[in-house]
């Protein structure tokens, strides 16, 4: 049995789960601590109500969802594309892609992105360095990016996108183990 | 006995866990076969009664302690019993039921496990209650263990060794701290099924905890203890900071009131002297005042009666010079006037003449005052004129007239009437005159018919005519004659006096004018009498005139000179009494200076011995100025008062804005001293407080440094554990590594701090500081903020937050992939082995390499490992020291003992004799 009364953040933690929400150890370290304390307890309860509370180690838990909402299957899909010219055009400059938490996503480096890869970015309607910007902007509401003085910096949940692209970028080479689901 | 051979040798059930017996070499890998359901696992976990011992620890999978109690110990006949080869001999460590409650107690002795020991002579079990008795009589010297104390005594603490009692330490662990650890990995390891990634970091922290500086890191206390007095120190700098201008005013406020009382300390002996010695001053003074006033005073009055006799004297010498001048100018205006005169008699002779003359006008005009006006005398001249012309008339027609004709015509009685009703003109008027002498005398006639007895009888009108006098007597020539001139006579006098009537007004103007003429004769006699007596006194009256002027002169001067002695002595009056109102205003002044004297107050009791600045001005004291002295003095304490109040009312503010720092000094003063003193020093406490907020980080990184090093150690420990689970490999398995993935974010603000504190430390890094100072560095706030929100989020900061396990795997030909959790990195098998030598290595881990002795692990469906993989697990699990068990269907040929489990009456049994001994063949 479940003792309820001890998963104080019950509430909290599902409300922003549901949203599409990704909870950071690094910026909700107290409901991190709290769900990693009490995981077991917090995954089955999720589970019953119809949802697959991910805990991943490297500092990120979400729901699990096959499909999301047409707002955030739009917001997921510009965050995916900017990311993933993010990870590329820092690839291409020889940044370590897995510090990615370090980098300081300043209005320069968002500039360059925009200027590189201008033609992609206008097909999904990122018709400027602002556009790119309320993504990010938006992007800070489902704990992907935080902005720190002005400043964007990459949350540990933009490890699924990580992930992701990893996969995507390797899909010659066989794999085993159960293949991921796609991200949101 | 090699030391290998140290270790578990048997079990045995005795009516137990549905078991009637069941005898389990231990000694080798074993195999138990049977069907699903048969007992084979409820025969390893009867072990947890024996080796787990705390009901806490035991896990009996879906099944509750209670339940399994019952089932391990139905009656006080049951029995689960142990055979360990220690290196002191055999030991036999049991557990027997107490009966109706399920309850059990341990016993242990020296000796192999015989079974027979355990079962009276009929061949039934020996009951709990005879169990020692009846094992001492067959010389197994049992005693009864506490559980607790069994526990103990199995993990190789002594302390609870009973004197002459066995050694029972079956795991002789490197540090007994690790007991609980060992027992939870152990239940583990019967089961093993469940094990994931955080199990392994706990046991492995606790497996590690001795090498690793496990105490948490309390970091926000820390931080705060170690920045304590950085922080109080920047707060008290920035509060001194923050009000630098007030401090500054408050500054020049000290320095003035520190004047301020060192020339209050100089004057108060000053002032009060004078005030003592003003009373006689002001008597004195006053009464010289008022004795000058006086004699000013009498002088003024006797000024002014001289004064007085010049006014007097001059009024009077100014009246006889105008006097005489008056004369001179007369004299002038005379001989002026009678430039032409030579004598009086000529004056007099004019005067008579006019005199003549003015009497002749006199009589005229009495005269024509006499008759009448001249509108009369005009009247009679016409009725004279009338009279002439009538007379004229009578006289011209005397001979043949109307009257003599109508006379003719008419009888006398008619003529009577006629006479009188004609007039006489007409009656003298020509008969030539008639028009037509034929009808005059038929008008006559008609008259004549008119008239009846004196009556005129007209149409409408008849007329009486002896009222009427008749008009015309006939005259003489003569007589008429006399009667012209006599007219004439009397025409020519009307029309002289109708003259003189007519000019009476011009002549009494002429009249008046002749009297004025007169009347300025007269004058003119009289002034001209009195100018030849003025003429005859000018030399006399010249002089006179000469005289006087001077004396007016004399005068003038002389009051003048009054003027200037008066206006001299009012000034000196004035001046006096502005000297008396003066030194009585001192005086009033000086009385209210006195009264408001505020020196007497207790904070200018001890002016003396409050810090002042020597009052360098020359301060004398003149009577004269005392009550500006006074004012001024007393002027002096207010302010110093008023700078006391502003002080300390700004002092307050400070304390009220947290500048406490010299609040505790042992007065205000020297509060205000080590405070004006700091702030002159500012820039010098923020290179100190600097100073100290390097120590401090570097302090605090001491703290964290221990965390890191713990975190080196542990990866460095893990690297050693993987090559000990990595000595043999793992089924298809290339790689297999637990390895620690370090919290990025933790580790990187720990390694912020830390490599802070080292530039700090160096020295080399001073000018960076100068600039960009620790407090304000944003990267170490940054990395404290992380620190501080997950140390208040887990309550401190341990190694186990530093770093999550991952299990890194790579079959051939793969790139190595983590999982967090194991259960999803491989087939089931290969999952089952890894967790197996996991866990077994973490127990190895545990145990004191120098006193190995072999116990056993659990696998259940071991044919889920084919047989390549069953051998390497058993050698695996033999260098750790365990001896492995499989349990499955069928029997796995790559254990050494093959153990069925028969069933007899719904019985489970398993006897020594149906064990089979499986050795290679070529061996």
């Amino acid at each position: 049995m479940i003792d309820l009364s001890t998963l104080s953040s019950l509430d909290e933690l599902f409300k922003q789960f549901n949203s599409g929400t990704h909870l950071n150890r690094l910026k909700d370290t107290e409901l991190w601590v709290e769900l990693e304390n009490n995981q077991e307890a917090y995954q089955s309860i999720y589970t019953a109500l119809g949802y697959t509370l991910v805990l991943d180690g490297r500092g990120f838990a979400y729901f699990k969802t096959d499909q999301g909402t047409s707002n955030t299957g739009k917001l997921t899909r510009r965050l995916a594309l900017l990311l993933m010219l993010l990870f590329e055009f820092q690839a291409d400059r020889g940044i370590n892609l897995f510090q990615f938490q370090q980098w300081r996503i300043d209005d320069e480096l968002i500039t360059n992105i925009w200027q590189n890869y201008k033609t992609i970015l206008e097909a999904e309607e990122l018709n400027d360095v602002s556009a790119i910007k309320d993504t990010f902007d938006s992007a800070i509401r489902i704990g992907f990016i935080e902005n720190d003085s002005g400043v964007y910096a990459l949350l540990p949940a933009v490890h699924r996108y990580l992930d992701l692209f990893e996969e995507l970028a390797q899909p010659e080479i066989p794999d085993e183990t159960e293949s991921k689901e796609e991200v949101l | 006995m090699s030391l290998a051979q140290y270790g578990f040798q048997k079990l045995v059930l005795l009516n137990s866990a549905g078991y009637s017996r069941a005898e389990l070499p231990l000694d080798d890998s074993v195999s138990i076969v049977a069907p699903n359901n048969t007992g084979k696992t409820s025969l390893i976990n009867a072990l947890q009664f024996l080796l787990i011992l705390d009901q806490r620890n035991m896990d009996f999978g879906s099944h509750s302690l209670e339940i399994s109690r019952r089932f391990y110990f139905p009656n006080n006949c049951a029995y689960i019993l142990l055979e360990v080869l220690l290196p002191t001999g055999s030991v036999v460590i049991g557990c027997v039921g107490k009966g109706l409650s399920h309850d059990y107690e341990y016993f242990a002795y020296s000796g192999s496990l015989d079974v027979g020991d355990y079962r009276l002579d009929d061949g039934s079990l020996v009951s709990q209650p005879k169990l020692i008795s009846h094992l001492i009589g067959r010389d197994k010297l049992a005693n009864i263990y506490q559980q607790t104390d069994l526990r103990a005594l199995l993990y190789g603490n002594r302390q609870k060794q009973q004197s002459g009692a066995p050694d029972l330490t079956i795991f002789p662990l490197e540090y007994i701290s690790h007991a609980a650890t060992y027992q939870r990995i152990l239940t583990r390891t019967l089961r093993l099924d469940r094990l994931d990634t955080r199990e392994v970091k706990k046991y492995l922290l606790e497996i590690f905890k001795n090498d690793l500086n496990d105490r948490g890191v309390d970091f926000k206390s820390e931080w705060d203890k170690s920045f304590a007095d950085v922080n109080r120190d920047k707060a008290q700098y920035d509060a001194v900071f923050r009000n630098k201008v007030l401090i500054e005013t408050m500054e020049l406020s000290q320095q003035e009131r520190k004047a301020l009382r060192g020339k209050i300390i100089h004057w108060k002996p000053l002032i009060e002297k004078g005030l003592n010695e003003w009373e006689a001053y002001h008597k004195k003074e006053l009464g010289e005042l008022t004795l000058v006033h006086q004699q000013l005073e009498n002088d003024g009055l006797v000024l002014a009666e001289r004064q007085k006799e010049i006014y007097k004297d001059q009024a009077t010498t100014q009246h006889s010079l105008k006097e005489f001048q008056k004369q001179e100018k007369k004299c002038e205006d005379l001989s002026i006037q009678f430039q032409f005169v030579t004598d009086l008699a000529q004056l007099e002779s004019q005067r008579q003449q006019q005199q003549d003359e003015r009497d002749e006008l006199v009589r005229l005009i009495k005269n024509v005052e006499a008759r009448q006006s001249p509108s009369v005398i005009k009247k009679d001249i016409k009725k004279i004129e009338r009279e002439l012309i009538d007379l004229n008339q009578q006289l011209e027609n005397l001979g043949d007239n109307l009257y003599l004709r109508l006379q003719e015509l008419l009888p006398s009685d008619s003529f009577e009437v006629v006479k009188r009703l004609l007039a006489r003109p007409v009656l003298s008027l020509s008969a030539s005159s008639l028009d037509n002498e034929l009808a005059f005398k038929d008008f006559v006639a008609q008259i004549e018919k008119s008239i009846c007895n004196n009556q005129l009888i007209l149409p409408g009108l008849s007329i009486d005519v002896s009222a009427l006098e008749p008009n015309l007597v006939i005259k003489t020539a003569n007589e008429l004659e006399e009667d012209i001139k006599d007219c004439q006579g009397q025409q020519k006098e009307l029309h002289k006096l109708l003259k003189t009537a007519e000019a009476l007004s011009e002549e009494t103007q002429k009249q008046k004018r002749l009297e004025q003429k007169i009347a300025q004769l007269n004058k003119d006699i009289t002034d001209f009498k009195s100018l030849l007596e003025l003429r005859e006194n000018t030399q006399i009256r010249q002089s006179d005139i000469v005289k006087l002027r001077e004396s007016l002169e004399v005068l003038g001067i002389e009051e003048k000179k009054l003027d200037e002695s008066k206006g001299l002595i009012a000034e000196s009056l004035k001046q006096n009494e502005e000297k008396r109102g003066a030194i009585e205003a001192q005086h009033r002044r000086i009385n209210q200076s006195r009264n408001q004297r505020q020196d007497h107050q207790p904070q200018f009791s001890y002016l003396e011995q409050l810090p002042c600045l020597p009052y360098m001005e020359v301060g004398s004291l003149k009577m004269t100025e005392l009550a500006d002295q006074i004012e001024s003095y007393n002027g002096d304490c207010q302010k110093l008062k008023q700078l006391d109040d502003r002080l300390k009312n700004k002092l307050d503010t400070l304390h009220h804005d947290d500048l406490s720092k010299f609040q505790y000094e042992e007065s205000a003063e020297k509060e205000l001293e080590s405070l004006f003193a700091f702030t002159a020093q500012l820039a010098l406490e923020k290179e100190a407080i600097e100073r100290k907020s390097r120590s401090a980080v570097v302090q605090v990184a001491a703290i964290l440094r221990g965390l890191r090093d713990s975190l080196e150690t542990l990866k460095m420990r893990m690297n050693e554990f993987n090559n000990k689970i990595n000595h043999r490999q793992l089924s298809d398995l290339k790689i297999f590594r637990i390895e620690p993935r370090e919290e990025e974010s933790l580790v990187g603000a720990i390694k912020t701090l830390i490599s802070t504190s080292e530039q700090v430390d160096s020295g080399n890094s001073f000018d960076l500081f100068d600039h960009n100072t620790v407090l304000d560095d944003k990267a170490l706030n940054k990395a404290k903020d992380i620190l501080i929100r997950e140390g208040e989020a887990r309550g401190s900061i341990k190694v186990e937050h530093l770093f999550r396990l991952v299990f890194k795997i790579a079959k051939e030909n793969q790139k190595p992939a983590e999982f967090e959790n194991i259960d999803s990195a491989a087939s089931n098998g290969t999952v089952l082995m890894a967790k197996l030598i996991t866990g077994l290595a973490m127990l190895n881990q545990m145990q004191n390499p120098k006193k190995a002795v072999k116990t056993l692990c659990y696998l259940d469906e071991a044919a889920s490992l084919d047989q390549k993989n069953q051998r390497n697990l058993i050698k695996t699990a033999s260098e750790f020291g365990f001896t492995l068990i499989f349990a499955s269907p069928e029997p796995q040929i790559t254990a050494r003992y093959c153990v069925p489990i028969g069933t007899k009456n719904g019985v489970n049994y398993i006897n020594q004799f149906n064990w089979q001994i499986l050795e290679p063949i070529d061996e």
